[in-house]
């Protein structure tokens, strides 16, 4: 019921953030079934907009294969059905290439669409390993780093670097994203000798961590690192939760971190986070990152306030790459150029694996260390022997 | 396990749970229809001590916008998605707060943002006290103290003010209470504004614990209200009280005892729970007045 209100609030929220759908043939089209109302919304939305970005820059330097850029954008509202029923409608329309949603449950129908139809898709920001050609296809990507990547890096990173040992870690149920998440950054700290000391569940929502905390200390010792892989704003409660009884050992974390307001509200408590993310507001992770962030002020009249918004212009960037490397937008051809070849884009160096080796994307990490409630940047990493999916 | 702790445990989100239902009740008690915009009365009070962060006013003027704020809108949900089509079909009613809500969620998500916002949170909020041997936050003794107060307060303007008498004349057989001259409009309006100042409470309260704000921030309280009340009972005051701690109660000892493998099963125990509770008691723990049609 309450879905189909958002439905009709949706579609004038889609006409007037919407590129405008209308005149497709002589320019080439990225179809964007995005979800820019709902739950899924604070992760599309930024990518969307960073990918507006992207088409306009395009267009500037004078388009792709000789034709101009559009991108139409249809809401798909946080819901698996409207997502591929609007990926559906874009490629009837002449969509030449699909951006799906952030995340293997709303942007698997955008793929499994644009696979049917022989395009490329690409999911702005899917960490989870489901996103792959093994599940949607052998044309199927995703810009993000999978989630062995990200684990993989913060385990090195604790282990490695910082020389903790002893973890205790706190798993949000509520997606894939944060139950694989967990797992393995857990794999590959063992691996590396490190002792996981316990591991404790969390319902997304609850905003109720006493149970949990009750548990912690009970334990005879104190954890040396904090691996909470949680989503949205329940990380910050987490976090000071774990503060404000006295566990002040350093929380480690994936890219659901990377959100000012969540680390704005720490206040006092925003000291000793460390989070692994695809990139980084400033010069220091990109060369190019201040020209982006300009042309995006002067889009939007804001700066961008997540770094999320670069994977949206990442997205339409790679593919508009490919595309130029392939000389055609053929869907075969463009995937073949993304297997083959290196990209440099704002959220790292990106190479992807061949179509049985699931598309796995080979990519570098940004570490990201709070301090005083404001973000600092330290450094790209690059796991060694990530986990297998 | 220590008890002390457990106990403040449930206590603390059995306050904020109680706040919640009867912000929910007080409205259905008198229409018999579920204000499904009432999570969205929390929304608008997060988002104005959002909006009135940058002031630099002393946070108790802030957390007062945003409770007046949410009386505001309580209000205007009578006057918006009530009024017009209370007397005419249940269906309509549902179905305009229902248009409330969504309403009001996509104005904040087009107008301000789907991402989450940070909400201006005293000191005090984050400090610890030990009480009774256990190390809490004080936040939690506060969300107790607070729900003592509002509850004692309520029950005091229910009982001994003209108005509450009013309003719990009105919840038993609202076409009598006219009869004797009790004006309806006001009644429901004030209904709206007391539902509107819980809710605003439960804004400062809930938002205090988590520090942000997003447009769907409403739906679980609105959930955890809704569920509170049918296991509490529908049509009374003190079973939306008793329904509160009673989810929390249950909440909270399902987070304690569940093993790790079933924990995150939690929810399903806890709704099997709520089955058994309706199966045992279907009009819910604590019976209302027997009343008449709706209005």
């Amino acid at each position: 019921m309450r879905s189909r209100f958002l439905a009709v609030f949706a579609s004038v929220a889609a006409l007037t953030l919407g590129g405008g759908g209308s005149a497709l043939g002589d320019t080439l089209t990225f179809g964007a079934p995005l979800c820019l109302t709902g739950d899924q919304a604070p992760l599309d939305t930024p990518g969307y907009r960073g990918a507006q970005v992207a088409i306009k820059a395009l267009n500037d330097r004078g388009g792709l294969l000789g034709q101009q850029v559009e991108m139409v954008a249809i809401d798909g509202k946080t819901d698996p059905v409207t997502v591929g029923n609007a990926a559906v409608e874009l490629i009837d329309d002449g969509a030449d290439f699909i951006l799906a949603p952030c995340d293997f449950d709303f942007g698997g129908p955008a793929s499994r669409a644009a696979q049917e139809a022989g395009l490329v898709g690409l999911s702005l920001c899917a960490s989870d390993p489901l996103y792959s050609s093994w599940s949607l296809g052998d044309k199927q990507f995703t810009l993000s780093m999978w989630n062995t990547t990200m684990g993989a890096t913060a385990a090195e990173y604790a282990y490695n670097e910082r020389g903790w040992r002893n973890a205790y870690v706190v798993t949000d149920q509520f997606i894939a994203y944060t139950v694989s998440l967990s797992k393995y950054f857990v794999e590959h700290f063992k691996a590396l000798g490190g002792n996981i000391l316990a591991e404790d569940t969390y319902n997304n929502g609850d905003n109720d961590f006493s149970a949990q905390l009750a548990r912690l200390q009970a334990l005879d010792e104190k954890p040396d690192v904090i691996f909470i892989s949680s989503y949205g704003q329940d990380i910050g409660f987490i976090i000071r939760s774990l503060r404000e009884v006295g566990y002040d050992a350093p929380v480690l974390g994936g890219d659901s971190y990377d959100d000012p307001a969540m680390i704005q509200s720490l206040g006092p408590l925003g000291n000793d986070i460390y989070f692994v993310t695809h990139t980084f507001m400033s010069a220091d992770a990109h060369p190019e990152m201040e020209q982006f962030i300009g042309l995006f002020e002067d889009m939007f009249d804001e700066p961008p306030d997540t770094s999320f918004v670069a994977t949206g212009w990442d997205a339409v960037m790679l593919l508009a790459q490919a595309a130029e490397i392939a000389g055609t937008t053929d869907g075969a051809a463009v995937a073949k150029a993304l297997e083959e070849n290196v990209f440099h884009l704002l959220t790292g160096d990106l190479t992807y694996r061949n179509a049985a080796e699931g598309h796995a994307p080979d990519k570098a990490a940004v570490l990201v260390e709070v301090k005083g409630a404001q973000t600092h940047f330290l450094g790209w990493r690059t796991p060694s022997n990530v986990p297998p999916p | 396990m220590n008890a002390a702790q457990f106990v403040l445990d449930v206590l603390s989100l059995g306050g904020a749970y109680a706040l919640m239902a009867l912000g929910l009740v007080i409205v259905y008690g008198i229409l018999r229809l579920v204000n499904f915009a009432y999570g969205e009365l929390i929304m608008v009070g997060g988002y104005t001590m959002f909006l009135v962060s940058g002031s630099g006013l002393p946070w108790l003027v802030m957390a007062g916008c945003g409770l007046t704020m949410a009386i505001v809108a309580g209000i205007a949900t009578d006057y918006l998605a009530f009024r017009p089509v209370r007397e005419k079909s249940v269906t309509a009613v549902l179905i305009t707060s229902f248009a409330f809500s969504t309403l009001l969620q996509n104005a904040a998500l087009l107008f301000i943002s789907p991402r989450p916002r940070a909400v201006p949170l005293p000191e005090l909020f984050s400090r610890t006290v030990e009480f009774a041997g256990v190390i809490t936050p004080a936040r939690n003794l506060i969300t107790i103290a607070v729900a003592v107060i509002m509850l004692g307060l309520f029950s005091w303007l229910m009982r001994s003010t003209a108005l509450g008498i009013a309003m719990r004349a009105a919840a038993t057989n609202f076409r009598m209470a006219r009869m004797m001259g009790i004006p309806a409009n006001l009644i429901i309006s004030a209904a709206f504004a007391i539902s509107g100042l819980l809710a605003g409470t439960v804004a400062i309260l809930w938002i205090g614990r988590i520090g942000t704000v997003v447009p769907g921030i409403g739906l679980e309280p609105l959930l955890i209200a809704f569920i509170a009340t049918v296991i509490g009972g529908m049509r009374s005051l003190s079973g939306a009280v008793v329904g509160g701690f009673l989810l929390a109660l249950i909440d909270t000892t399902l987070n304690y005892t569940l093993p790790q493998d079933l924990l995150k099963f939690r929810d399903a125990f806890t709704f099997s729970l709520v089955i058994l509770i309706l199966l045992w008691r279907p009009e819910g723990i604590v019976r209302g007045p027997a009343s008449g049609q709706r209005t």
